[in-house]
């Protein structure tokens, strides 16, 4: 086994092309995802069984299926019904790139509303009483007590969240979208050489892993500047 | 629905590879977890580094390049060095059922061995203690009072790598793997419902999780039988 390190250096500039359509899929789905979130959130923690019943079910079921059938149903699944491919989301599902996104936003959503979730119950009663004994309303409560802190609390499980969605974008090229992984899949169909390219890339995406990690270090050191005890 | 007849004995020894594939895995998957465990927690600076290395590679890397790495590059491996011995064979491989599986324990392990890790370390230091003092040797306290003692603690986060498991059945489909998203596939270019089939795959696997998430429910009751009133 002789490493063939030319290839790597012709293959890593043709792969990180693919750079752009990884980070879209990461911060666009990411950005639709936590949207979700939110609201899934806001109907779980509403007390009214019709709107907390059906969030449980939406996250039962994305939690519970593979990520890979979701992306299949919705972009091989759904152009199966004629009325879809008349109404106005068929511009988005007609495109590969589209559904890539919609299946990685209602799938991450779910996950990161039941982070949202940890973090909203582990905020302190005393706190939430402390502001009934000010008076506060319930949505000056929630804006002002229960949501800066339990971002604080949720934000490390949410920084993990974020990692694996980056790890599932790289399914994205099962849907013939030219990601990196999907650019590295043509290479190695064309040079077969597995072990350069894939352990090459895997590197990159180590990177993107730790950097990602940073960042949320950084932003928790931040939004815990006030809880650390002086001395 | 009428789509579905004929197919469902298909579906059925899919799900039977599903099966098959998670309880190897899962077999797997524990024997790394703990292997990881061990190496992180010694005083063997080597086999700390070496741990540390595997959790961060396979913690940071898609799983589809891993999978798609082991099949493939296992594939090249095996074809090199069956045509030291006859130069006439033009491919060998690994059946796909076991790069697959080998891949997603390998995956998932990195994961159990934080777990692991964190278990061991929640274990009572009284415990241990009281276990020298009977005077017990070394393997006795780790099968009598570590083991009892972590897999309770560890069972929680450990029922979320089982159904990481069990998703990730569905990509190894995509070396090969005959399971359902397999069938779905043949089930589709014959009956052109695409939507349908994969839906049952969905639900196939809904129905796995559904029953992993109850048997932990009930291992983590099972586990409490003893200590319930003791908090």
């Amino acid at each position: 086994m002789i490493v063939d390190f030319t290839l790597i250096a012709e293959s890593l500039p043709i792969m990180l092309k693919g750079i752009g359509i990884t980070f879209q899929l990461l911060i666009i789905s990411g950005f639709l995802g936590l949207i979700l979130a939110i609201f899934l959130l806001l109907m779980r923690i509403s007390g009214k069984w019709y709107l907390s019943f059906p969030a449980q079910i939406y996250i039962y079921v994305f939690r519970g299926t593979p990520i890979l059938v979701q992306i299949f149903i919705i972009y091989y699944g759904l152009p199966q019904f004629g009325f879809i491919r008349s109404s106005i989301l068929w511009s988005i599902l007609r495109e590969p790139m589209g559904c890539a996104i919609v299946a990685l936003s209602l799938n991450t959503g779910a996950y990161v509303s039941e982070i949202l979730r940890g973090g909203v119950l582990a905020v302190g009663k005393g706190l939430i009483e402390a502001g009934s004994a000010l008076g506060m309303s319930a949505y000056q409560k929630f804006v002002y007590i229960t949501a800066p802190i339990a971002t604080r609390i949720a934000l490390p499980a949410y920084s993990n969240d974020v990692i694996s969605l980056l790890k599932s974008t790289a399914l994205a090229s099962t849907i013939t979208i030219a990601d990196m992984t999907g650019i590295a899949r043509t290479i190695v169909a064309n040079t077969y050489a597995p072990y350069e390219i894939f352990i090459s890339l895997a590197i990159v995406y180590l990177i993107f892993t730790f950097i990602l990690q940073k960042l949320f270090g950084y932003t928790e050191q931040y939004l815990g500047r006030y809880t650390k005890r002086e001395g | 629905m009428a789509a579905l007849n004929g197919w469902w004995d298909d579906y059925f020894w899919g799900a039977l590879v599903i099966f098959q594939v998670f309880f190897c895995s899962l077999g797997f998957m524990i024997i790394f977890g703990l292997l990881g465990a061990i190496a992180k927690l010694s005083a063997n600076k080597l086999a700390h580094k070496v741990a540390n290395a595997y959790t961060v590679a396979f913690r940071g890397t898609p799983e589809i390049l891993v999978i798609l790495l082991m099949y493939f590059g296992s594939a090249i491996f095996l074809t090199a060095v069956a045509q030291l011995f006859n130069p006439e064979v033009k491919f060998v491989d690994i059946p796909p059922f076991w790069a697959g599986t080998i891949a997603i324990s390998l995956i998932v392990g990195s994961y159990a061995t934080e777990t692991f890790r964190g278990a061991f370390l929640g274990v009572n230091p009284g415990s241990i203690e009281a276990a020298k003092a009977l005077g017990m040797s070394d393997i006795q306290t780790f099968v009598y009072i570590r083991i009892p003692e972590m897999w309770r603690i560890a069972l929680p986060p450990f029922g979320n790598h089982m159904l990481s498991l069990i998703k990730d059945t569905a990509l190894i489909s995509i070396i090969g793997l005959n399971e359902t998203m397999f069938v779905a596939k043949q089930a589709i270019t014959v009956t052109g419902k695409p939507f349908t089939m994969y839906i049952v795959v969905g639900a196939i696997y809904l129905g796995f999780s559904t029953v992993v998430t109850l048997s932990v429910m009930g291992l983590e009751k099972f586990g409490e039988r003893t200590t319930a009133g003791v908090k």
